[in-house]
């Protein structure tokens, strides 16, 4: 456990972008948390900024979550608020609300927040591959100034904090990370006569077939086509890349690797000969149709329908109240093309920004800082199973997940971002083009595989080097 | 205007009375009408009569009309004209940036961009397949309707109505949840049926919505049945406006029904069949709302129509509302083109009957 291990860790942590864009919305209930300055297990702490200097604060701060409204983290914001107040007795009266927006609608909120100029909010979260194109496209707020005063900077894992910085300016602070496993249920593994978990492709895929012998009528794997966070897996796994950044700048696409093609065969594959996926994954992210908020792969585990899937620990929430069984739950990393060590993983999370427009700049800081606080964000990860943004006490909690825990754990030792990060990787992996879920898609459904994969991959490489497909 | 009865003319009133007003009296008429009323009206009467002679009546009893479609639809349109030649996003709408003239660079973009011509496949295609099959659904609902006794004819004209006054959010909604993967009644249904009528266990859990083929023609089924209700209503009142000796003097000279419709119904309704089927294309051509639900929301680029391509272009991120823009000119383009070749094909009716 020396150093070796702890900084693959941070390294690991330090590839942090957005698991949380494609948990692709929880559910689209929005909720409001006021709280009262009152009691709250508030204890003054280390990372403030005491910085504050107006008497009077504003009456409100709206602080936008993604997501649906989960009810601890609920109970952590107002015990979060409580600790503003009594931190900052100048902004005793303000109260703060939170509102949830679901994933699917982040881009539509901020874009309507900044043009109308109306119901904007003053703190917003957002997932980490956002980060690079929110900030040029302007709604965030420029940070330098209240990061060099600020007590919790130094303790960052430094790759999560360059991630949110564009020319030496940084418009965001890391908030929480996470990574993608393969969920599974010990129970079904015992039945099907699996003895351990499967760390090749070959593996995965034969495992998923018993599976599906023994326990007829379920799906072995979801083989979804418009989750290029969990898909990027297969390519890493394989040694491909998904595109590369020369020097200059410029962008190549690699799809048409032969290490990369191999994954896409492979995955292709998975519903074409392997049959281990239904048809209906084809076209849906991890909770069913790209908009939808629940449902897919996620429900379907839930109820017993499917027998494995990818998605992070903090999918719990999104389960199915009637799940058939909670208790049997496990994860184990995606594994590579010939194992025996796991595929690099999506490394994702959350960021916390003060939004360009807010006329509560000062506020809306000294609100991140209470929340993002190295004792706050790490209670909020440890909530969810996410990882904490602080590079010790990532340390700290290695060895405290539990089992459910251990895969991820695994996993997130070996994370990439790029070329998730790009600063056009929105205009390619969304619905503007969705370049990687269409082609995997069209593949699925027949499409000639040299003339697809090379078409899709012409159109990467432009839309990420000019924001066009053309 | 000027036609309230007590001040008739020929019923002037005395001179004495006639100093209201600035206006200087006007040189006496020979009618004698026009100078009593001018004589004795007030200044909204004598607008009144302005109004008549100068024949603008019409003209400002369509203002009200003209003004409210001039705000609400020509200046955004003249709005969306201008937007498609300049690179208008985020930046601009709110200010950060001035806008810039691009030229025809967004229709360039437009017009060599793949997925366009993919979306505009699908609309055409769509367009083709859905206006004549609702035309012809409608129709025999309509000749239905008009064999029909009155009390069936009240319950299948209400039947038919409640399906065109479902909202189309709901009717989509309605039909996703038919053809669902999960527990839809039509992927049930399909299942149970023997092989020989083309069921099978493969239609279990068979995704309607992730292909353009089956996707549209779940689209397609929908459509005809929220859209023929209206050309069923319509063609039955223009069959109630055909007088019956025509298709009397037809049967007494041999004609079957078949023969009856085209040779008598067909041509007399001719010019309600061309408004019906413009206005039929003009609706399925730009379907946005139940393509947008159907194919669970936005889906992928290969499953959009044009509706859904200009959706994408404006309202996913970056927004590029300068090419969703020329896109939506595009399209107002080519329903032009359609609406020009219609009335065109009605007025040589015109001419011919």
């Amino acid at each position: 456990m020396g150093l070796r291990k702890r900084s693959a860790v941070i390294g690991a942590a330090a590839g942090v972008a957005a698991a949380a864009l494609a948990i692709a919305g929880c559910s689209s209930s929005s909720s409001s948390t006021s709280s009262s300055a009152a009691t709250g297990g508030a204890t003054g702490n280390a990372a403030t900024s005491g910085a504050s200097s107006s008497a009077s604060g504003p009456a409100s701060l709206t602080v936008w979550r993604m997501g649906g409204s989960v009810p601890s983290q609920v109970t952590w914001m107002n015990s979060v608020v409580a600790e503003f107040h009594k931190e900052f007795p100048q902004y005793a009266n303000t109260q703060v609300n939170v509102k949830w927006i679901p994933w699917g609608n982040r881009t539509q909120d901020w874009n309507n927040a900044l043009s109308s100029g109306k119901n904007i909010p003053d703190i917003t979260e957002l997932g980490n591959t956002d980060t690079p194109a929110e900030a040029a496209t302007g709604i965030l707020a420029p940070l330098n100034s209240n990061l060099s005063s600020w007590s919790g900077t130094k303790g960052l894992v430094p790759g999560m904090l360059a991630n949110d910085t564009q020319s030496g300016t940084t418009y965001a602070v890391p908030w929480f990370g996470g990574v993608r496993a393969v969920w599974y249920r010990t129970d079904q593994f015992k039945k099907a006569g699996i003895t351990a978990a499967p760390t090749t492709w070959a593996e995965l895929q034969a495992d998923a077939v018993k599976l599906q012998n023994a326990y007829p009528g379920t799906a072995g794997f979801d083989a979804i086509t418009n989750d290029t966070n969990a898909f990027a897996s297969f390519i890493w796994g394989a040694g491909g890349q998904i595109a590369t950044q020369d020097s200059s700048g410029k962008w190549t696409g690699n799809l048409t690797d032969p290490k990369t093609e191999a994954a896409i065969k492979y995955y292709v594959g998975l519903y074409t000969t392997a049959k281990v996926s239904p048809s209906k994954y084809i076209g849906q992210t991890e909770l069913g149709n790209a908009g939808a908020t629940s449902g897919g792969p996620n429900e379907d585990f839930g109820l017993g329908k499917l027998d494995m899937y990818i998605d992070g620990p903090w999918a719990k929430a999104t389960l199915p109240k009637n799940s058939v069984d909670t208790a049997n739950i496990s994860s184990f990393p995606i594994p590579s093309q010939n194992g025996p060590n796991p595929a690099p993983v999506f490394a994702g999370g959350s960021d916390l920004a003060v939004f360009k427009t807010s006329p509560n700049q000062q506020a809306a800081w000294d609100l991140i800082t209470v929340m993002d606080n190295p004792a706050n964000s790490t209670s909020f990860a440890a909530l969810s199973g996410f990882f904490s943004p602080y590079s010790a006490e990532i340390t700290a909690s290695e060895n405290t997940g539990g089992p459910f825990m251990a895969g991820f754990a695994k996993a997130a030792l070996n994370g990439q971002t790029a070329p998730l990060n790009a600063k056009n990787w929105a205009t390619a992996d969304n619905g503007k083009l969705n370049i990687i879920p269409t082609m995997l898609k069209q593949l699925m459904q027949g499409a000639p595989f040299d003339s697809t994969v090379a078409a899709a991959n012409t159109q990467l490489a432009n839309v990420l080097n000019t924001g066009s497909a053309s | 205007m000027v036609t309230s009865s007590q001040n008739r003319p020929g019923t002037p009133s005395p001179a004495g009375s006639t100093n209201e007003g600035p206006e200087p009296r006007g040189p006496r008429n020979t009618t004698g009408r026009s100078v009593s009323l001018f004589l004795d009206r007030s200044f909204q009467q004598r607008a009144g009569i302005w109004i008549r002679k100068r024949g603008v009546g019409p003209y400002l009893l369509l203002l009200p009309a003209t003004a409210v479609i001039a705000a609400l639809i020509l200046w955004p349109a003249v709005q969306v004209g201008l937007f498609s030649f300049q690179n208008y996003g985020l930046m601009q709408i709110s200010g950060v940036l001035p806008t810039q003239w691009v030229g025809w660079a967004n229709y360039s973009q437009i017009l060599h961009d793949h997925e366009f011509w993919v979306s505009l496949k699908i609309s055409v295609y769509f367009a083709v397949v859905v206006v004549p099959l609702t035309l012809i659904v409608g129709t025999l609902v309509g000749l239905l309707l008009e064999r029909l006794g009155p009390k069936m004819r009240m319950f299948v004209s209400v039947s038919a109505i409640l399906a065109w006054a479902t909202p189309a959010v709901t009717a989509s909604v309605v039909f996703a949840n038919l053809v669902g993967t999960d527990g839809g009644v039509v992927d049930w249904a399909l299942a149970k049926l023997p092989s020989w009528l083309g069921g099978g266990a493969h239609w279990a859990g068979y995704s309607w919505t992730n292909a353009a083929l089956p996707a549209y023609t779940v689209l397609t089924v929908m459509l005809v049945w929220t859209g023929f209700p209206f050309i069923a209503v319509t063609v039955l009142a223009a069959l109630r406006t055909l007088p019956s000796e025509l298709h009397e003097a037809a049967r007494v000279d041999g004609a079957g029904p078949w023969r009856d419709f085209w040779k008598v119904t067909f041509p007399l309704l001719r010019p309600v069949f061309l408004v019906l089927a413009l206005l039929s294309t003009i609706w399925d051509f730009g379907m946005f709302t139940q393509a947008y639900i159907i194919n669970g929301q936005l889906g992928n680029p290969d499953q959009y129509n044009l509706g859904l391509y200009e959706y994408a272009q404006a309202f996913t991120q970056p927004p590029h509302y300068g090419v969703a823009s020329a896109a939506a000119f595009v399209l107002t383009i080519i329903l032009l083109i359609v609406t020009v070749g219609y009335v065109r094909a009605a007025i040589k009716q015109g001419a011919l009957a």
